[in-house]
């Protein structure tokens, strides 16, 4: 990342830095402890969390993870959502990258409604269209498959990446193109040696924030998949609250393996985050 | 691209470590292949019932092996009806699905996706329908055509904590204002008289529902239009509700079902309206409560209605009108019905078996299991859940909400079933 | 060059594959829905055509689909506010800070990417009015309110308790969208105002300001679209109870939907959310007139 901002020409910290960084501390505070706290739960057992709910587990009861584990087939689950949403992820980026590409760099008339055009797309609830898309999807018989999830979700990741991707395109420097262009390159080979190339951080942008979108999707998976063998994470999750009682521990733990594969993703890759929206989307 | 090969390094590696647990059935090509939709996971449930029924569907898979096969498709039961709705809509009806009684089953019935099971009872599988309890498919009739077969019921009753009545010095009430008389004497002595939800409304509104019927509120009547929700009674049984809620415990308000009954199971209340499925989680949870659990019907109302009619509910299964395998379903409901899982169901579930002469080891049963069956013994009627009796879901939502906003003391029970008034005449009455 | 730039044929082969999905699976669906709209439909039995009836009874019938209404607004002003000035507050303290932005800027962001599923879940156990802060706070001899199903006032209690975990979960969000923007201003401008006796306030007036004024639209729009769209901490946290009065548009439309069936009804609360959604937009544009700013 670029060095920004003033720095501060005396070497001592000024009172004012000490107030942000207290308050930034307890901010912190705020948004670490009930993520740990959860953590403190997911180890405990059910009789343990009603009595005394803050109180760090006396043992650690990490059979709730094995039991989550197994009778959740979270395994399998994981399986699913790595292959609908990677899937999906290339998909939307490629189909993604062209369109952007079009709509950012060549030159005709509705480029601009194009544009505003997949954005709408960004505004309507997947709720609105349940109904009719699962009807038509189960004549054609796509229900109950990874395949037939995986279309949906393209098709919802498109705006988010069109909409990141057309900045990334928009600010590289026309004179790439003229080069290349120049050195008999047509307009697929800009879109392939230059566009595509170049815009590695808009990728891995747009990809992740679609990525995690899809892995956290419920509603859709929810009712387009039957087969429990089929199901992605965040459906199984849902088990976990039964009809007439919970168990909340093994819930806990749950929901700390489904989200623990994006933690360590996020974790590894935020730094890029940053970089790729200071580029993208700013112009976007 | 190096952080994204990364990536996918890692996420392979989770995949490999999943690959363990995959396990595909294979079926034999001849085999009959049907569906069996439920609102629970049979894997991962804690309930007791779902349990059972997890052991009809492998106990019927190795017993037709190479001839049927069942699979489950499960929901949670939130999403239950919109799932179930949408495979409807698409011409995936399961073969046999689960239903819950009333306005429920009336969409799927009306809407030409159950079968008529009449004949198959009646003449076909005469033996089998003649196993089943007198009666029992009086809800499940829309005229005159049976649309679905019981797997067992449950009763709402009172459940209270021995002890504390014997501490407290009081004995079990007959009636509404005695009822008043031992939740009085129960808070003299330092207990909560009364464990309820309101935070899952049909909790609360089971004991609205059992205030309304012992006031005399005819169902019917309202649903005619002879009768209105603004009448005395219901307002009458409007007050009792805002009267008894004095005693529930501080939280009630945002207690969950679960937090209710766990309330009553762990001594911190010394009573619980709740329907008998609420025995196995009781012992489930706690064994020792079950010598010190006793129950007692709801009591009646002096001057008004009938006090031995009882709150019951079915669980009922609907065969799809378009199913291409009625051998296999059938064979699939029979099994539902059978010696073996009814005695489960009593025994273990600790909900009542829908077959007649069926004997029940009372000794390996939950205690209260009998309590409940004395009782039943007495009751002159039954009637459903109100949520569920009413002309349509959102009608029974309206009520509970109505019977909610009494509790928390939002609306006066005039106003409170006057919204309930206004619903019908909107939607309803027209 | 142009003569590359303007070949229709690979433009076409460009837009096709996305927007022939889009049209398939979103717009197909959508206009289904403006046609389901008008349509007594109760999903099981075939649509029948029954004019504005749907419209009449949402807009002067339907009570719960004035709370409904009344919360998705009032979520949307208190999302945008809210998440717009903390965000752009941290924003400026992370840019400012010498040590520990990153940690501190991953912490607040980590939220956004997780499940709201899974942390409405975790806070509806922590408003929970026996195991979670009321338990914590009756350590302390305070009574804390029944955080989730107080029905009292004009925006009930539970709402402002969803609109706080939203804060906490989205936050992140814009503080990102902003860092990116005040990191991208350049160093130099900044020196040279303060050469010219800019203080660090007036400098943040009148260069950090302006310069991410494109950036609040786009913030804006995706918060205020984002809010109006929210479901799934609400469907979490109450199902939109006590008595519907958590209820907000997303969440009335599938309980109408998929608990009562009425499909006609539900996609007739999907339009009046999509035409909110198109205005909200457009008002976001018209209103914060855009400098063109090039770096």
């Amino acid at each position: 990342m670029s060095k920004t901002v003033v720095k501060s020409n005396k070497n001592n910290i000024k009172p004012i830095t000490m107030v942000i960084y207290i308050f930034l501390i307890i901010l912190a505070v705020i948004y670490l402890a009930p993520l740990l706290w959860m953590l403190s739960v997911s180890l405990k057992d059910n009789a343990g969390v009603m009595a005394a709910p803050f109180a760090l587990p006396e043992v650690f009861h990490f059979e709730n993870y094995v039991q989550a584990w197994t009778l959740g087939k979270l395994g399998q689950a994981l399986i699913n959502s790595v292959l609908v949403c990677g899937v999906t992820l290339i998909v939307s980026m490629f189909f993604g990258a062209m369109a952007a590409f079009a709509i950012a760099r060549m030159r005709w008339k509705f480029s601009e409604a194009m544009h505003t055009f997949f954005l709408i797309g960004m505004m309507v609830p997947v709720h609105c269209i349940l109904i009719p898309l699962f009807v038509r999807f189960a004549k054609l018989g796509l229900t109950n498959s990874r395949f037939g999830l995986m279309i949906p979700y393209i098709t919802f990741s498109l705006p988010m990446t069109i909409f990141l991707l057309t900045g990334f395109f928009k600010s590289m420097p026309g004179e790439l193109f003229e080069a290349a262009a120049i050195d008999g390159c047509g307009i697929y080979g800009c879109f392939f040696r230059i566009a595509l190339p170049l815009c590695r951080t808009g990728f891995f942008v747009s990809g992740l924030m679609t990525f995690i979108g899809n892995w956290n999707e419920l509603l859709l998976a929810m009712v387009f998949i039957s087969d429990p063998m089929k199901k992605t994470l965040p459906v199984t999750l849902t088990y976990f609250v039964g009809p007439y009682a919970t168990n909340y521990v093994q819930m806990f733990a749950a929901i700390i393996i489904a989200i623990a594969p994006t933690v360590i993703v996020y974790c590894m890759f935020s730094n890029q985050i940053v970089e790729g929206l200071t580029t993208g989307a700013v112009k976007g | 691209m190096n952080k994204k090969r990364l990536l996918s390094v890692l996420l392979s590696a989770a995949m490999v470590a999943g690959t363990m647990t995959m396990a595909v059935p294979v079926a034999a090509e001849e085999t009959e292949e049907i569906t069996w939709m439920f609102w629970d996971d049979l894997e991962a449930t804690e309930d007791l019932i779902s349990k059972g029924y997890k052991e009809v569907i492998d106990r019927f898979n190795t017993e037709y092996e190479g001839q049927y096969h069942v699979t489950p498709i499960t929901t949670n039961l939130e999403e239950y009806d919109g799932k179930l709705n949408a495979l409807i809509a698409a011409g995936q009806t399961p073969d046999v699905y689960i239903c819950n009684p009333g306005p429920n089953m009336d969409v799927y019935v009306n809407a030409g996706a159950a079968a008529d099971l009449t004949d198959i009872l009646q003449n076909q599988e005469a033996d089998w329908y003649a196993s089943f309890t007198d009666g029992i498919f009086e809800r499940m009739t829309y005229d005159g055509k049976i649309m679905a077969v019981p797997t067992n019921f449950a009763a709402a009753c009172v459940y209270y904590n021995t002890e504390m009545f014997a501490a407290a010095g009081v004995e079990v009430p007959a009636t509404y204002d005695e009822l008043l008389e031992v939740c009085q004497k129960l808070q003299e002595a330092g207990y909560t008289p009364i464990s309820c939800s309101a935070g899952t409304a049909w909790c609360l509104s089971m004991i609205a529902g059992y205030l309304c019927d012992r006031q005399g509120v005819d169902l019917q009547a309202i649903a005619d239009h002879t009768a209105n929700w603004t009448d005395e009674n219901c307002i009458a049984a409007g007050e009792k509700l805002k009267e008894l809620s004095q005693y529930f415990q501080p939280t009630a308000a945002g207690d969950s079902n679960d937090q209710a009954t766990a309330a009553f199971y762990n001594g911190e209340a010394a009573m619980l309206v709740q329907g008998s499925w609420a025995i196995a989680q009781i012992n489930g949870n706690n064994p020792e409560f079950e010598e010190k659990c006793g129950v007692f019907q709801f009591p009646g109302i002096e001057g008004a209605n009938d006090p031995n009619r009882m709150i019951v509910k079915t669980d009922n299964l609907l065969m799809s009108s378009t199913t291409e395998h009625q051998d296999a379903a059938i064979a699939l409901m029979k099994m539902f019905t059978d010696e073996t899982a009814q005695k489960y169901t009593a025994e273990v579930g600790g909900k009542f078996p829908i077959i007649k002469d069926l004997e029940i080891n009372y000794d390996k049963a939950p205690a209260q299991l009998k309590y409940v069956q004395d009782i039943m013994a007495n009751a002159t009627g039954t009637f459903g859940f109100y949520n569920e009796s009413l002309v349509s879901v959102e009608a029974g939502d309206c009520f509970d909400n109505a019977m909610v906003d009494i509790f928390l003391g939002n609306q006066t029970p005039e106003e409170a079933f006057q919204t309930v008034q206004t619903f019908y005449e909107d939607n309803v009455w027209e | 060059m142009d003569k590359i730039l303007r070949d229709k044929k690979a433009i076409c082969i460009f837009v096709a594959p996305a927007l022939a999905m889009f049209v398939l699976v979103l717009v197909i669906p959508v206009i289904q829905m403006l046609y389901y709209s008008l349509c007594d439909y109760a999903a099981l039995t075939p649509p029948s055509f029954v004019g504005l009836a749907n419209y009449k009874k949402l807009f002067f019938k339907d009570s719960t689909f004035r709370i409904a209404l009344k919360n998705s607004i009032f979520f949307m002003i208190f999302s945008a506010v809210t998440q717009q000035v903390i965000g752009l507050l941290l924003a400026v303290m992370l840019t400012n800070i010498p040590k520990g932005r990153n940690l501190f800027k991953n912490i607040y962001y980590l939220p956004c990417v997780l499940s709201s599923a899974a942390l409405g879940l975790l806070w509806a156990f922590l408003f929970n009015p026996k195991i979670g802060i009321n338990n914590l706070l009756a350590k302390f001899g305070i009574e804390g309110p029944l955080w989730l199903m107080e029905s009292k006032g004009f925006i009930v209690l539970p709402m402002w308790v969803i609109a706080f975990v939203a804060l906490w979960q989205y936050v992140g969000q814009n503080m990102m969208l902003y860092m990116a923007q005040i990191t991208g201003i350049s160093r130099d401008v900044y020196e040279a105002s303060y050469i010219d006796g800019a203080s660090k306030v007036k400098a943040f007036r009148y260069i950090t300001l302006p310069l991410i004024k494109p950036m609040v639209i786009t913030s804006l729009s995706l918060n205020c679209i984002g809010s109006l769209k929210f479901f799934d901490l609400v469907y979490n946290m109450t199902q939109g109870g006590p008595n519907h009065r958590t209820e907000v548009l997303a969440t009335e439309l599938y309980a109408e939907g998929f608990n009562y069936f009425k499909y006609g009804y539900a996609s007739a609360i999907s339009v009046v959310l999509l035409v909110m959604c198109l205005v909200v937009t457009l008002l976001v544009k018209k209103v914060i007139k855009v400098e063109t700013y090039e770096s």
